[in-house]
């Protein structure tokens, strides 16, 4: 209806441009209109729509440009001198990590993943969901209790020291977290259940009669796992293992906490210490290694096509472990000891000190109202930004659409640091009466979240038919409207799931934070770095433990997604 | 998980109303703020003293939050003016603010900070009652930055890893590698911690640059340990995990109060010979164009008062620079304080740091030692 009353005007139009004569010769302004009708596939939206969806591809995007941008105006000195001597050590550093992590990761989660879907571990319902837990406790928060327990002062130092015979046998305590492997350690055991997850789903879905087939031809059942299990989930490994590799890429609070240097790291030293130039050359680098890991994870992902049929599938069996049992069952008790129960017994222990010294005092219902006040603010902007994006991107598909949809992601790709390092920049220069308000720290919040409402919101869009649209178009509402009358009530459960995944990851947020705080706006997640690293575990504790309390909201959710 | 969505749709509303009744009271302290100002800038002309004083101060800082914290609340309770901190701020931040000024005090644990934001026309001068009391030496000729607690650089030390005999004595003993041979080896701070940054200005002074590069390449070469602070520095020297750490003296005297309190500490170069021990200073300046003139003036006043100087030391356990204003120390702490004249000095004026604060950070980032942790 409303395409035929535009393409009504744009004939009167037209017409009269004809008559007139006017500068833009009606096969001209034919032609544009046509190529526009092609570009969205004869299905156009309308103007509020596509506007308000560039606009926010715009707010995405721009703090990246901004900082790639700066880093052209670096001088080529710095650039020497940085390439020199400062960017081969630092490649290094994160490479190695991104990788030890990552393949280390990806080991625990498809191995955990198997033996609880596939196989008898006693309590294998339960330990579906018990061993995505590590999930709701931040990295930095873990590294925290790590270095309670095994830092050079820690309690197993106390222990070992007490401990006459293991002096005796193997001389001083011999662990020492700030390095490498302390680093590696904590990553790996709070970023494994993204792998778990992922591939869990995939297993579960995956069809007995492929696996019967390789036992028809006498193979062993670890020869199916080889054979037949592991190709089908390489897609789930692939996109688990991406997600662990731009989580390293991007860490800051772990990594700075066990004195390691990456990327990230080193960015936000320059920019801490004001070097904005080198701040912006490192970051550029990072984003380039980030894009190459995505074209990597594009590249196989095209090459890999795994098909399962539907309509033979049967539920894959259980096989028994038989003699293996008490050790899988160590096993997998032990990541979990490891990545969920030590840390909260530690956070635990600490924070009942801190309470018994009035760590709950007002300061920290201050830093608790300016958490929720922050990531409450964020989650509201993302879930009405999202909406558009995601609306244009199901019902108008075309390669406008899909581009403001890429441009959305480019936050959540990158880290923190340089998503604050170009906001410092924007605000600073060109919108001073929002620099150094907490509206500047919610907004790079949006940047950085905002894809993961829009997932959330796209898989209730999904289940919404275009019918259903199509009618309401018919009546007379311009797409906009539809949006808001229609479709917004049938998904708002989704966006809503979107709302508190934006929460959670924003309180949990710690580099933009620090750096764009405004004076006298700590937040939680702030704190905790600043407690700990001053050695106030009493004081870093109870935080800790409230972040990773309401990080439990949104994990029904994230279980179910996966 | 409907009940859960519903809660979260409470939640979420609620939040909403919140955040609109929070951003309208923000809106209005910004509105107020500008008359605050003009009113601020009338009194000043008036000269009057006894006007309510009200609104915001909005402090940035480098100096440690805890010893910071104290002094800002008692500002708080005492005038009324609410402050705003941000700790943990580079004196840099000024300079990149400078089109669009947000702070109206900068707090340092580094007189070389304060020195070289002078030059730069960051700071200003002002002429705030009291301030005669601060020695001369220890301020800006315009009083854009004045000095209120002192601290010298020296070793601390694990007594029971090393005896003072044992331990090196100055500052050049550092060039040798066999100090990385003791126990668990000696610890450092980065290269961006203000006090490693006024040390490696004070040695420029004192050895031209091609020298401090080299020291500054040796230690980063042979030290066990590389903080982000000198409190990581004596809580590690203090369980043993290193032997000895280069930090400030009041770290020593904090490290006292601690539960592994068997350490001691060296005042270096004191010979006859030698070059000093290496000092330095914390301070207060008032920003260029702040926008809570008034009331960054009525700080100013404020923390120059004799009982409020003692404040500013407070946790830090620093040496005062007015001593016979009588900063209280601990009992533990009392019989290891020296005084700060009775110390053998580099004869680099304090004031001079501030001169030497860019080519300090220039030679440290090209040595790396910026962003080395360990």
């Amino acid at each position: 209806m409303t395409n035929n009353n535009i393409d009504k005007n744009e004939k009167n139009k037209n017409k009269k441009n004809a008559k007139v004569g006017e500068k833009f010769s009606p096969t001209l302004l034919h032609f544009i209109r046509r190529k526009w009708f092609d570009i969205w596939r004869g299905n156009p939206p309308g103007p509020v729509l596509l506007l308000f969806g560039l606009f926010v591809a715009l707010i995405m995007s721009i703090p990246i440009i901004y900082v790639v941008w700066r880093s052209m105006f670096a001088g080529v000195d710095r650039w020497m001198r940085l390439l020199d001597e400062r960017i081969p050590q630092l490649l290094w550093n994160t490479f190695s990590l991104t990788a030890a992590v990552t393949v280390c990761a990806v080991i625990i989660g498809v191995s955990l993943a198997w033996l609880v879907v596939r196989t008898d571990v006693p309590g294998r319902k339960l330990w579906q969901w018990l061993l995505a837990l590590p999930l709701v406790i931040p990295p930095y928060v873990g590294a925290v209790t790590y270095i309670i327990i095994f830092g050079p002062s820690g309690w197993a130092r106390d222990f070992w020291r007490d401990t006459p015979w293991l002096v005796n046998v193997f001389g001083d305590y011999p662990i020492n977290i700030y390095t490498f492997w302390g680093v590696f350690f904590v990553l790996t055991m709070f970023t494994y259940p993204y792998v778990f997850l992922i591939a869990s789903a995939s297993l579960r879905k995956m069809n007995r009669n492929y696996e019967e087939v390789a036992r028809s031809q006498g193979m062993t059942t670890l020869q199916v796992f080889w054979k037949v299990n592991l190709p089908f989930l390489r897609p789930a490994i692939g996109a688990g293992a991406i997600l662990i590799s731009l989580y390293v890429l991007s860490d800051f609070g772990a990594i700075a906490m066990l004195r390691y240097v990456t990327f990230t790291a080193a960015i936000y030293f320059q920019r801490a210490g004001f070097d904005t130039a080198s701040a912006t050359v490192l970051s550029l680098v990072l984003i380039l290694l980030t894009v190459v890991i995505l074209w990597i994870e594009a590249r196989t992902r095209k090459k890999n096509k795994y098909y399962q049929t539907t309509n033979t599938y049967k539920k894959p069996d259980i096989l028994p472990l038989g003699k293996w049992k008490p050790l899988i069952l160590f096993y997998v008790i032990i990541v979990f000891f490891l990545s969920v129960v030590l840390p909260i017994l530690v956070l635990v222990y600490w924070s009942i000190i801190g309470i018994g010294m009035g760590a709950l005092d007002e300061r920290f219902f201050g830093f608790a109202w300016n958490s929720l006040k922050v990531s409450g603010f964020a989650a509201l902007l993302c879930m009405i930004l999202a909406m558009p994006i995601i609306y244009l991107k199901s019902r108008y598909p075309s390669i406008i659409s899909s581009a403001i949809d890429r441009l959305s992601y480019a936050g959540y790709a990158l880290p923190g640091v340089i998503v604050a390092l170009g906001f410092v920049f924007i605000f600073n220069n060109h919108i001073p009466m929002l620099y150094n308000t907490f509206y500047m720290v919610a907004l790079a919040f949006v940047v950085r979240f905002l894809p993961q409402a829009m997932q959330a919101g796209e898989a209730s869009l999904s289940l919404v038919s275009p019918r259903i649209d199509e009618a309401a178009r018919s009546l007379g509402y311009p797409p906009w409207k539809v949006m808001i009358k229609v479709i917004i009530p049938s998904i708002l459960p989704g966006v809503l799931a979107g709302g508190a995944l934006v929460f959670v990851s924003s309180i949990k947020e710690l580099p933009a934070t620090l750096m764009l705080r405004p004076p006298g706006f700590d937040t939680l997640a702030v704190r905790i770095y600043f407690e700990a690293s001053e050695a106030f575990y009493h004081l870093a504790a109870p935080p800790a433990l409230l972040i990773i309390l309401v990080s439990c909201i949104p994990l029904r959710y994230l279980l179910k997604k996966y | 998980m409907k009940k859960v969505l519903k809660l979260f749709v409470f939640m979420m509303v609620a939040f909403g109303l919140l955040i609109a009744a929070g951003c309208g009271d923000n809106s209005s302290a910004d509105e107020s703020n500008p008359n605050n100002n003009e009113t601020g800038n009338n009194n000043s002309e008036n000269n009057d003293a006894e006007v309510e004083l009200g609104g915001e101060l909005i402090v940035y800082s480098s100096r440690n939050e805890n010893f910071v914290e104290p002094l800002l609340q008692k500002f708080e309770d005492e005038t009324g003016i609410e402050v705003r901190a941000l700790h943990g701020a580079d004196p840099l931040q000024l300079e990149e603010e400078a089109g669009n000024v947000q702070a109206d005090i900068f707090i340092s644990n580094d007189l070389g900070a304060l020195g070289y934001l002078h030059n730069q026309g960051l700071v200003e001068g002002s002429n705030p009652e009291g301030i005669e009391s601060i020695p001369a030496e220890f301020r800006a000729d315009d009083n854009a930055y004045f000095a209120i607690s002192a601290r010298s650089r020296g070793f601390i030390y694990n007594k029971d890893m090393i005896t003072e005999e044992e331990m090196p004595k100055s500052i050049e003993d550092l060039f040798d590698p066999k100090w990385a041979e003791v126990e668990n080896g000696y610890a450092i701070t980065r290269g961006g911690n203000g006090g490693m940054l006024g040390n490696v200005s004070a040695l420029r002074y004192e050895w031209g640059d091609e020298r401090t590069a080299e020291w500054v390449e040796a230690i980063r070469e042979n030290a066990a340990g590389i903080f982000q602070g000198h409190g990581d520095i004596r809580r590690a020297v203090g369980a043993g995990e290193h032997t000895f750490g280069l930090v400030n003296n009041y770290y020593f005297h904090q490290q006292l109060l601690d539960e592994d309190n068997n350490v001691g500490f060296i005042y270096l170069d004191q010979e006859e010979d030698q070059m000093g021990v290496i000092a330095n200073a914390a301070g207060v300046g008032l920003v260029t164009g702040a926008p809570n003139e008034a009331n960054a003036l009525a700080f100013l006043e404020w923390v120059l008062k004799p009982e409020n100087q003692v404040v500013f030391v407070g946790e830090s356990l620093e040496l005062l620079i007015n001593s016979e204003y009588g900063a209280e120390y601990p009992p533990e702490v009392e019989p290891y304080i020296v005084d700060f004249h009775d110390l053998k000095v580099q004869d680099m004026p304090i004031k001079e740091l501030g001169n030497y604060f860019e080519g300090t950070k220039e030679l440290i980032e090209n040595s790396g030692l910026d962003l080395e942790l360990r």
